[in-house]
């Protein structure tokens, strides 16, 4: 009798072991930190060994830009200055002046003079740092000269005229020479892991694996911020990441449009879309000989369908809208007079059987853990079977489709990706030039080459305007590209942060400046 | 043979192994489809800069040659850096072990005590209702995903009732505080226990039943002693025996026995840190923290051998 009373707790018991957690932690709830931090959940390893230099991933880039300051920002054709007051073109467009502000202090106390921005510069030109700026700063093969003037004036001598050299000197933080000066290895030095910086914030404290703190710089030359600390927190799991947003224990991230839905306390939260200039789109493979006929292409072209695409990943056109070149929608250059390949069927079975082609088989690569990417991939496999070619769906991982594209070795016929570039359209010609460096497609046409060099060195806007025209009308024309949507980032942040709009929402860094932002009282 | 002799034979011939381990790991890496450099450049990189960076690595270097670079700092103690990070292996490491163990260690303790409790019970019972019962939760326990009953958790009880943190093992800003610690630390502790116990049970019941149709046990109920003293006197014994062979093995769960569960908890383990390491091809993490575990399997297995023979005296009569 006594043991099967003994069995029957032990049954109990294993039943109860799920329960233990709740009843030794009747507490009240967690509140985490004091409305003098935000929290702001990201999914990847902050990490604490930033540089100006070599740092190029998302998060690094947000920990350089609280920590550190450029001269101006570049961002969709308005100039922020931070370091410098301001940065006039001289008048042949050989050389630029930056006058810089006075009585800026690096966060040890020192001076900032234009002896660090000589040094930052200088240390970016350096072949053997491997700078993420260093392709840019090297014209033709030459580099661009950096000189100071005085202590407060640095001049950029360009080796030849460049139209986009305004966006191209900028977006460059500086590092101070007084700590770096000597360092051979700028990208694992250990002074990495102490910054010294003139940026909004101040390094407090990394934890591996959990989160990098920052207490806000009193002397920072806009106006001390206003929110006392800046917490990035990594959180791996993106469903852990929600509930965490909901519950208050971050207060900022970003998500998906289809994570929206949710959320359900939205009063609490503010949902903040804001444009990137990222272009989704599908490209053809041109080592594949099943589209290197232009015909084909067409044909395949003709079968999609665009808004389809769009709803399917991102729901609504609240967070993305359809997109028909190359350049982003806001570009000054982006012009409307392209084939666009509106959706025709009809057309596109005409010219499959002008072509000669049946039962046309296709393989269509895409990154297999990005969300919006497998939808689209769907709806193309769809549309292409109504107009009777058979699609195979390749997903892969994101280094492995980067490593066969840059291979050409046609294993697949069309592929998924998207760019964020630059803002001047220069900036995009390593997509489509020939020997460019991000020329995945396998496209070759001199007429695309030629026209991308005239417009790196022309300066007239009207005529610049001319040739990008050209550009787009040829490259839609050749259907080797399909741009389908430009998409928005969504950030949720909680409801009582204000000053979103000063702080200012850009590509890469969420904001242009976190000192801007505030907890409403 | 004493038992010096067979500990320092044992660790003699777990060398070999070692390297074994170290080739076939890197062998993996470098079959897979990509190169690590992919993860640093940009569209905007020039070639050259690319190639600066593969030097810069050593990545231009024929793969044997990236083989005796890295081993050679593991003997100097050096794990290398993350490619992608550029933060240092060992010191990652270091940081992040202690975080797995605080909760691995206590979670397998614990269920291992579950276990030999239920096992017991169950396989003295065996067909009966209290078999039946625990025979049958372990299956559900062994069907249900980690990372699927870390959710449910996480929604009961972290959002429906606010009873606990969701996220790592403090508050921000309150490091010092035991309380604090305890609430993170009791839901990844929870999931990690009853991912253990049903696999460990299974084991003490199948052994139970083993032992107790063994003679000494009917020796045992001739001579009157009662069911609860045959089972945890007598055949306790005998199942722990095999038990201590398992523990050893186990000893690589110390660094990736909570991989999922560190992740959907965020808690600042090993686990994160591979699977980030993986998803990005960061081959130096990747490489050190497989070294590490086949380590350990190694050296678990050693530790196991000599713990057996320490404690059951057949085994070291027959050497």
């Amino acid at each position: 009798m006594n043991k099967k009373v003994i069995s029957l707790i032990s049954c109990i018991m294993i039943l109860a072991t799920g329960l233990v957690g709740c009843s030794s932690a009747k507490t009240t709830p967690t509140k985490t930190e004091t409305p003098s931090s935000l929290i702001y959940g990201i999914d990847g390893d902050p990490g604490n060994s930033v540089n100006v230099i070599t740092t190029g991933d998302r998060y690094g880039l947000m920990e350089i830009k609280l920590l550190y300051s450029p001269l101006y920002m570049y961002n969709t054709d308005k100039v922020v200055y931070f370091l410098a007051e301001s940065m006039t073109p001289s008048k042949d467009n050989l050389s630029y002046t930056a006058k810089l502000r006075k009585n800026v202090k690096w966060s040890d106390g020192k001076p900032f003079t234009a002896d660090d921005v000589v040094f930052t510069y200088n240390e970016m030109l350096k072949e053997s740092n491997a700078g993420w700026a260093y392709g840019q700063l090297v014209f033709d093969g030459k580099p661009v000269k950096v000189e100071k003037v005085d202590n407060y004036t640095v001049k950029f001598v360009l080796p030849k005229v460049g139209a986009s050299a305004m966006e191209l000197l900028g977006n460059i933080f500086i590092m101070p020479k007084h700590i770096y000066a000597g360092e051979t290895n700028i990208e694992n030095s250990s002074k990495n892991a102490t910054p010294v910086g003139t940026g909004p914030y101040k390094f407090q404290e990394f934890k591996s694996g959990q989160y990098v703190k920052f207490i806000s710089n009193p002397d920072y030359f806009l106006g001390a911020p206003k929110i006392k600390n800046v917490i990035f927190r990594e959180i791996q799991d993106a469903n852990t990441a929600q509930l965490a947003i909901q519950n208050g224990e971050i207060n900022a991230l970003a998500v998906q449009p289809t994570d929206i839905s949710k959320l359900s306390n939205k009063n609490k939260l503010n949902i903040v879309p804001y444009d990137e200039g990222r272009v989704g789109y599908m490209a053809f493979n041109l080592p594949s000989k099943t589209v290197q006929n232009k015909e084909v292409r067409k044909a395949i072209l003709y079968a999609l369908n665009r808004n389809q695409m769009i709803t399917a990943a991102y729901i609504s056109d609240k967070y993305a809208k359809p997109v028909y070149s190359f350049l982003p929608n806001e570009s000054k250059y982006n012009s409307s007079d392209v084939e666009k390949y509106d959706t025709n069927v009809d057309k596109s079975k005409a010219l499959l059987t002008k072509a000669g082609v049946s039962n046309l088989k296709l393989k269509l690569a895409y990154v297999s853990n990005n969300v919006p990417m497998q939808k689209e991939a769907t709806i193309i496999q769809e549309n292409l079977k109504a107009a009777g070619i058979s699609v195979e769906l390749l997903g892969m991982d994101q280094t492995a489709l980067m490593e066969n594209n840059k291979k050409h070795n046609g294993k697949f016929d069309m592929y998924l990706g998207g760019y964020i570039m630059g803002i001047d359209p220069d900036t995009f010609s390593s997509l489509f030039t020939t020997n460019g460096s991000a020329n995945y497609i396998g496209y070759s046409n001199t007429q695309i080459d030629k026209l991308f060099a005239a417009g790196t060195t022309e300066t007239d806007v009207a005529k610049r305007k001319v040739i990008y025209n050209n550009i787009q009308k040829i490259l839609q024309d050749d259907a080797v590209f399909y741009p389908i949507v430009e998409n928005k980032r969504i950030l949720v942040i909680d409801s009582s942060i204000d000053g979103i709009k000063d702080a200012g929402l850009v590509p890469v860094y969420t904001f242009e400046d976190m000192s801007k932002l505030f907890y409403k009282k | 043979m004493s038992l010096k002799r067979y500990i320092l034979k044992r660790i003699v011939q777990a060398i070999p192994m070692l390297i074994i381990i170290s080739v076939l790991c890197f062998t993996l890496i470098q079959l897979a489809p990509y190169n690590a450099v992919d993860a640093m450049v940009t569209p905007r990189m020039s070639q050259a800069t690319v190639d600066l960076i593969k030097a810069k690595y050593g990545l231009d270097k024929p793969a044997y040659i990236q083989y005796f670079y890295w081993l050679g700092g593991i003997v100097h103690g050096q794990f290398g850096y993350s490619i992608i990070t550029h933060q240092s292996i060992s010191s990652e490491l270091v940081a992040r072990i202690p975080a797995t163990i605080v909760v691995a260690l206590p979670a397998y303790i614990c269920s291992v005590i579950l276990a030999i409790i239920f096992g017991l019970i169950a396989g003295a019972h065996k067909d009966k209702w209290q078999d039946k019962i625990i025979d049958g939760l372990c299956s559900v326990g062994i069907a249900i995903p980690s990372f699927w009953l870390a959710m449910i958790l996480i929604f009961i009880f972290g959002y429906k009732l606010m009873l606990l943190p969701i996220l790592g093992m403090h508050t921000i800003g309150n490091e010092s505080s035991n309380v604090d610690f305890l609430k993170h630390f009791i839901m990844p502790f929870t999931v990690l226990t009853l991912a253990f116990v049903p696999d460990q049970t299974r084991y003490v019941r199948s052994s139970t039943i083993g032992q107790l149709s063994r003679d000494y046990v009917m020796l045992q109920d001739a001579f009157g002693a009662s069911r609860f003293e045959i089972l945890f006197k007598h055949v306790l014994k005998n199942v722990v025996l095999p038990i201590i062979t398992k523990m050893g093995i186990a000893l690589p769960m110390l660094v990736t026995g909570a991989v999922i569960t560190e992740t959907v908890f965020g808690w600042p383990g090993v686990g994160p840190y591979f699977l980030t390491a993986i998803k990005g091809l960061d081959y130096p993490v990747i490489m050190a923290i497989l070294l590490l575990s086949s380590s350990l399997v190694i050296l678990g297995n050693l530790l196991s051998d000599i713990l057996y023979c320490l404690t059951d005296p057949r085994i070291k009569g027959m050497r």
